[in-house]
């Protein structure tokens, strides 16, 4: 069920890019081997991605792909390198400081929507909001009520593990996108959906992200999401086998 | 930092086992305080019950039993004590009253007790709630809880010590030992005491000597009845309530009468004796008790434990989101305290309702009206559970915490 307004949305004016300059240097990851040596799981020693630039990261399974997005968003931790957010290393900072960095400016979609089911659709989108707050404020609850309509979701008090495969991945994307993140992050985003529901979670991301002026960062195979971006990488065995950006 | 709609969801995963998981926790607990309070309430209501009886004198026998038969009307044959005591302790200056207490017979289930009507007011302590006090051996005065009524004519039964008949039915058995031609007319109603007594048809000792045959224990056959028995031979009762003066005589008296083919006891003191092997099977119980709301603690704890590892995705997922670690912590924490001590807490109810039962059954089978409340102790029992719960919830929280982010994120 499907909003029309959710496929064709009207098109809107690209906000300033609020993003920073995303840096990444001498990026290695390893995981201890039974042998007792070590496997280098990612390898990249340089990747710039420009303030507002949408990026793919594309690549067969194994390669890397999902490491590196979670390098990016400071969950994993690399063995050496540093990850740059503007002026600010996101790799030195201790994991208190890397919450509250992560909180500030990315937002998150996954493949499997990663929502919690016995929520309703509203709490889920407004989830984020009471990681540090007491009381949601009232203003950002009628954004929230907004941008779920957008989405297409008409019934936001609906428990969420009873919506559809294509309304739980838009739930989703309202969740991440509700905090207006600078740093909009993905993780095979349209993999577990149909392609009319796939094509639809793509526009939202990408009309999302060129909305709040973010810089945009998926991990995908879909070949129609990956033509929607302005540069695509594409990794193998933990290394960038080509950009074409380069 | 506003976990409670994670919590409520946790909750609402969990389903049934959310009400499960209380549920044992209130069963253990209330196992605990139940025990406990149905002692207290079992030691705060005999020993009531005792109050009138200062000093028992019997003949020489069980202590316990000469107790157990006056004070709480256990059928039980008792040997006699001669009447030449009674007669010797109307007499004595140490006493203040003394009371002749005769039981054997039964009406209905009722025993009939054979007294005074001195006694029979508890030394004066206690009004008629109905009627008055017998004035003359035809009459009778009943317990509160009597399901006769005042003007009703009844014949006693003899002996059935061991089968009486349920109260408020004469059976067939009964008949055949009713005594011939002998009634008492019910004049009064005793207020109710809370002891087996009130469950006794109080008649004058002096009928029971007469139905038995052995006269009315006074020198003349028109005297008054009750004291003083001022006869040649006064007949045997099986036990003579002592009031002393004193607390110096008590004991003078106790001292004279365990000896010389008597027994004299401070029922109070059986009572004790009997208390500290209570309390010995009580602190048992409820260390039992005890363990058993350890061991469901541990085995829950256990559960949410294997819950928050199969949630480590969903907690993975909150730290994506930008939760801090201690948003998992507290999250975690709170949906084990909730489950817990919301059980602990609804253990005391639980517990109330038990022990309430526990001493409606036993109400019904002995008279003895148990008072059960639930008190202080009671309250801190709980709350050291409620500690504890919350001490050991912190294990499944840690767990929560300490899961890393990237793996649990793949999971």
């Amino acid at each position: 069920m499907l909003h029309s307004a959710a496929l064709d949305p009207p098109q809107r004016a690209a906000a300033p890019v609020r993003a920073e300059a995303l840096t990444l240097d001498g990026i290695a990851v390893t995981v201890a081997e039974p042998g007792g040596g070590r496997m280098s799981i990612l390898d990249i020693p340089a990747l710039r991605i420009a303030p507002g630039q949408s990026l793919g990261i594309a690549g067969p399974s194994g390669a890397g792909k999902t490491t590196l997005l979670h390098v990016i968003a400071g969950l994993v931790l690399p063995q050496s390198g540093t990850v740059r957010w503007g002026g600010e290393t996101v790799t030195s900072l201790a994991e208190e400081a890397r919450d509250r960095w992560r909180r500030r400016h990315a937002g998150f979609v996954f493949q499997d929507f990663a929502l919690v089911p016995e929520m309703s659709v509203l709490d889920n989108i407004l989830l984020p909001a009471t990681l540090t707050r007491w009381r949601v404020p009232a203003a950002l609850r009628r954004d929230a009520v907004a941008l779920a309509g957008r989405m297409g979701l008409a019934r936001i008090d609906a428990r969420t593990g009873a919506l559809s495969r294509g309304e739980q991945q838009r739930v989703a994307v309202a969740r991440a996108l509700l905090p207006k993140p600078a740093l909009l992050l993905a993780d095979e985003p349209t993999a577990s959906l149909d392609a009319e529901n796939g094509k639809a979670v793509t526009r939202m991301l990408v009309d999302g992200a060129r909305e709040n002026g973010a810089t945009f960062v998926v991990v995908s195979h879909d070949a129609a999401l990956l033509g929607q971006l302005n540069r695509v990488i594409r990794l193998e065995a933990g290394r960038i086998a080509s950009d074409d950006a380069v | 930092m506003n976990p409670w709609t994670v919590i409520v969801a946790d909750l609402r995963h969990l389903r049934w086992v959310a009400w499960a998981v209380p549920l044992l926790v209130a069963v253990a607990v209330a196992i605990g305080v139940a025990v406990s309070a149905q002692e207290r309430a079992l030691r705060t209501s005999s020993a009531r019950a005792a109050d009138d009886f200062d000093i028992l004198i019997g003949a020489p026998g069980s202590q316990t039993q000469l107790v157990l038969s006056t004070v709480y009307l256990q059928p039980e044959a008792v040997p006699l004590v001669s009447g030449a005591v009674l007669k010797a302790l109307g007499e004595d200056a140490r006493v203040a009253a003394a009371a002749p207490i005769g039981f054997g017979d039964s009406v209905r289930g009722y025993p009939v007790i054979g007294t005074t009507a001195d006694f029979a007011s508890r030394w004066g302590r206690i009004a008629p709630s109905e009627g008055r006090l017998f004035q003359a051996e035809q009459e009778a005065v009943i317990g509160a809880d009597v399901k006769l009524a005042l003007g009703e004519d009844i014949t006693p039964a003899h002996g059935l010590a061991h089968s009486r008949s349920p109260l408020g039915v004469e059976t067939a058995e009964e008949r055949g030992h009713q005594h011939g031609g002998n009634f008492y007319r019910i004049v009064g109603r005793l207020p109710a005491l809370g002891s087996p007594w009130d469950r006794a048809i109080l008649v004058p000792i002096e009928s029971i000597w007469h139905i038995h045959g052995f006269g009315n224990g006074h020198a003349a056959e028109t005297a008054a009845i009750g004291m003083p028995f001022d006869a040649k031979h006064v007949p045997g009762v099986p036990a003579i309530a002592v009031r002393p003066k004193s607390i110096a005589a008590a004991y003078a008296l106790r001292g004279q009468y365990r000896q010389g083919g008597t027994m004299a006891v401070f029922p109070a003191e059986v009572l004790v004796s009997a208390y500290r092997t209570m309390g010995d099977i009580r602190d048992a119980l409820v260390v039992l008790s005890g363990l058993n709301s350890a061991l469901v603690f541990i085995a829950l704890i256990l559960l949410l434990v294997a819950m928050a590892g199969m949630r480590r995705r969903r907690y993975a997922v909150l730290r994506a989101l930008g939760a801090p670690r201690r948003y998992v912590l507290l999250a975690v924490w709170l949906q084990s305290v909730l489950l817990l001590a919301g059980g602990a807490l609804a253990g005391l109810p639980l517990a109330f309702l038990t022990a309430r039962v526990a001493a409606a059954l036993i109400e019904a089978s002995t008279g003895l009206h148990l008072p059960v409340t639930i008190g202080a102790p009671d309250l801190l029992f709980v709350l050291v559970l409620i500690t504890l719960g919350s001490l050991l919830s912190l294990v499944p929280a840690l767990v929560g915490y300490r899961t890393p982010v990237g793996t649990a994120l793949r999971g």
